[in-house]
């Protein structure tokens, strides 16, 4: 399976030229039908054999892991859910009028810690009324042709749209075409990448740099530990944590049935045994050599614990200050005395998502808002974003088309 | 711990002789003498091999010393005695809490075994430079360890020194006079210090359009990597812009990796090679008899076959009055049979070394 290549500017140019022009003969189709033929085309990538099969070997995955994650990324492209995004940002009635027509272009480039990204890119733009180019990162050229080929196989008008591209960063007169006539550039990826392109970007430019996320355990959560331990396992397991949304460090509140140490203990469990449904796939020596410098280094920090195994690194830690791990499969475990002193221990703007298992999370939501998180979620969610997620706090299709408003914190149940 | 004295002083008698040509140092069994010296006197070391069940009884080899991690340092009074010296690591974003400290008990052997790795690798011709160094002065920062090494290849191994690091960083313009007189003068020059400096050095050549021509012999000592750069600096680069800033050729570029946790220092193999005729040899960095470098899998902590990458764990003997095995967070390979190459540092690692002794500044 290869990727498209674009090796020009010129045929990029041709690219983009066709895409906006099959946009233009979308005017007047009802936004409905777009999100059905999204739908149907997810359903249909997540099947391909193909993708599958090469998929586990560029993105450095286990194929068990990719085998469980192309489903969560399809689902998020569930029609129903993209009527009732739709709906919500574009106003009631929205799903059935055509699509907006203020935004021409969308440009993606996709950073590739995790597979996948380019589904929710391209699905957005479509909402948007966009033409889209999709510049796939390194480690996962392959999603976005999949995707594109599953959508011409239902919808050719929808897919003559959307432009997959590959080519190693730095190649900047491919980059100066994207950047430049793209109405919108969204731009995912590390500070210094981001800080090479922003500066080149001809409109206006939406930048998701890095970021992690925390889980959150009440005491009342600690009454169902095994399940809740297990879920917090799956959210850090899933992606080998390489993304955004993978938790880095767990807060449990003291006094409840169970003490945060022994939930640290449980969760180093619930990792281990996650690695028979999903075995950790082999690292390179610097992964590895930072998974021995955080266990050593944490066996010598007074106040830590340090609960190894083949499932990975918890350790346990009585100091609450942030401090994300970094190895695969590795988190803290903190004790809090209540989960309401939470948002004061996040590092402002650099927390994406809070996993929770408590019962009524309501009351951290502003304090939560105002600390950057954008969204809330039951712990074994964390990994499952809906098409909705208000990436670094926007509402998406509101933040592609320019409409500015509130910075958002969801709450999912 | 009336008699930890005695070894160190017996070592740095030793160091010294061997420095001299004297006799050789049997490593393994100064190894095996200091595990027991540190068990016996350092609780914190003690406490952590008798968890492991390591205790001098069931220690043969010096390969079986048990190493503790850098971070070790930020957390524990890592000594076999009340300390003469404690040196603290440099390092921006964690603040100082997250510092580690080196407790030095015994200044002396540090001072024999710097200036006996500094004479062999970075003076093997006998020279005695005029030394310039581009880091802070003692008196600004003593419990920086480079800053000390400095100082005592100044006193010891110079033709007088000078320091060009002030309170407000680079003193650049007084540098550049400095240099320009002695290139004038023809004379042999040494200018030591981070890497970030020269490459400070450099821009402000480049933007005065200065082109030095230090005097025969004249040579660089730069530590420190990529640390605290503002631009990125490839070795191959810095050595152009040594040439075309100072003429100084590649091969009078020694690099030093040193860290404050060790009382040794390995350097750079170029000069070295060169007055011992062996021109075509790789690159590598060298290390002198008391100080021996495993390239570790971070998985089991085995070797990794030569030439393999791996987590460095540095053996010194020199530490012998703190903890002489130290388990770093660099990654390293072996070069040949007696040097390494440090390929990089582990992702996440905390940020520190003295390439960072310009950002901060000097302390009030």
């Amino acid at each position: 399976m290869t990727p498209p290549a674009i090796e020009t500017s010129a045929e990029l140019r041709a690219r983009i030229d066709a895409a906006m022009r099959a946009r233009t003969r979308l005017a007047t189709r009802p936004l409905g039908e777009t999100a059905a033929a999204l739908a149907a085309a997810a359903t249909a990538w997540r099947a391909n054999a193909e993708l599958i099969s090469a998929l586990p070997a560029v993105a450095r995955l286990d194929p068990t892991m990719v085998a469980a994650t192309l489903p969560l990324v399809a689902e998020a492209l569930d029609a129903d859910a993209m009527a009732a995004l739709v709906e919500s940002e574009l106003g009631t009635g929205a799903i059935t009028r055509p699509a907006p027509t203020e935004v021409a272009l969308v440009a993606h480039v996709l950073a590739s810690n995790v597979p996948a990204l380019a589904l929710p890119a391209i699905a957005l733009a479509c909402l948007a009324g966009a033409a889209v180019v999709v510049k796939s990162g390194r480690d996962d050229p392959l999603s976005a042709p999949a995707f594109q080929h599953a959508l011409a196989a239902v919808d050719p008008d929808l897919a003559a749209t959307v432009v997959t591209a590959y080519w190693p960063g730095g190649a900047s007169e491919l980059e100066e075409v994207l950047l430049g006539r793209a109405d919108v550039a969204v731009l995912t990826g590390s500070e210094p990448a981001l800080a090479a392109l922003a500066g080149r970007v001809g409109g206006r430019v939406l930048t998701h740099g890095p970021r992690a996320s925390v889980a959150a355990v009440g005491r009342d959560g600690l009454e169902k530990a095994e399940r809740v331990a297990h879920a917090v396992a799956l959210d850090v397991a899933l992606y080998e944590q390489r993304g955004c949304l993978s938790p880095r460090a767990v807060y449990v509140e003291s006094g409840g049935r169970l003490a945060p140490r022994d939930f640290a203990e449980r969760l180093a469990a619930a990792l281990a045994g996650i690695t028979e449904r999903l075995p950790p796939v082999s690292t390179a020596v610097e992964e590895r050599a930072a998974t021995r410098v955080l266990r050593e280094g944490s066996e010598w920090t007074p106040g830590t614990t340090v609960l190894s195994g083949p499932g990975g690194t918890v350790v346990y830690d009585e100091d609450p200050s942030f401090r994300p791990t970094l190895p695969a499969r590795s988190v803290r475990v903190h004790p809090i005395a209540s989960l309401a002193a939470l948002p004061a221990l996040l590092p402002a703007g650099h927390i994406e998502c809070l996993g929770l298992a408590a019962r009524d999370p309501c009351d951290l939501v502003p304090a939560l808002r105002e600390r950057g998180v954008s969204r809330l979620c039951p712990v074994g969610r964390m990994q499952r974003p809906p098409l909705a997620w208000p990436r670094g706090q926007h509402a998406p299709l509101a933040a592609l088309l320019g409409h500015s408003g509130a910075l958002r914190c969801t709450v999912e149940t | 711990m009336t008699d930890a004295l005695p070894l160190e002083a017996e070592l740095t008698a030793a160091i010294d002789a061997v420095a001299v040509g004297g006799a050789s140092l049997d490593f393994e069994t100064w190894a095996l003498r200091i595990f027991a010296h540190q068990f016996e006197r350092n609780e914190p070391y003690r406490t952590a091999c008798e968890r492991r069940g390591v205790t001098p009884a069931v220690v043969a080899r010096w390969e079986d010393v048990p190493p503790v991690p850098t971070a070790a340092f930020r957390h524990h009074e890592l000594t076999c005695g009340p300390p003469e010296v404690v040196f603290r690591t440099s390092g921006t974003t964690a603040g100082p809490a997250a510092r580690g400290a080196h407790l030095v008990p015994h200044l002396d052997l540090y001072r024999a075994s710097a200036l006996a790795a500094f004479r062999e690798f970075v003076l093997p011709d006998g020279a005695r430079p005029s030394c310039l160094f581009l880091v802070p002065a003692p008196v600004l920062r003593p419990d920086s360890s480079l800053v000390r090494m400095c100082a005592w290849v100044g006193e010891a191994l110079g033709a007088g020194h000078d320091w060009f690091v002030g309170e407000g960083g680079l003193e650049i313009e007084r540098l550049l006079q400095q240099l320009g007189e002695r290139a004038e003068r023809g004379e042999t020059v040494l200018v030591a210090g981070p890497t970030a400096a020269f490459a400070d050095l450099f821009d402000a050549c480049r933007a005065r359009g200065r082109a030095l021509r230090l005097g025969p012999g004249s040579r660089v000592m730069d530590t420190g990597g990529a640390k605290g750069l503002r631009r990125p600096l490839s070795r191959a680069g810095f050595f152009r812009e040594c040439w075309t800033h100072l003429g100084v050729a590649g091969y009078s570029c020694v690099n030093e990796y040193g860290m404050t946790e060790l009382c040794s220092q390995r350097y750079d193999s170029a000069l070295v090679d060169r007055f011992r005729g062996r021109n075509l040899a790789p690159r590598r960095l060298l290390a002198p008899p008391w100080l021996r470098t495993r390239v570790l899998d971070p998985d089991t902590l085995e070797p990794v076959p030569p030439g393999a990458t791996g987590l460095l764990c540095h053996h010194d003997l020199a530490n012998a009055g703190s903890v002489s095995v130290v388990l770093t967070e660099d990654l390293g390979r072996t070069v040949g049979d007696d040097g390494i190459e440090v390929v990089g540092r582990v992702a996440g690692a905390m940020p520190r070394g003295c390439g960072l002794l310009l950002a901060e500044g000097a302390p009030g």
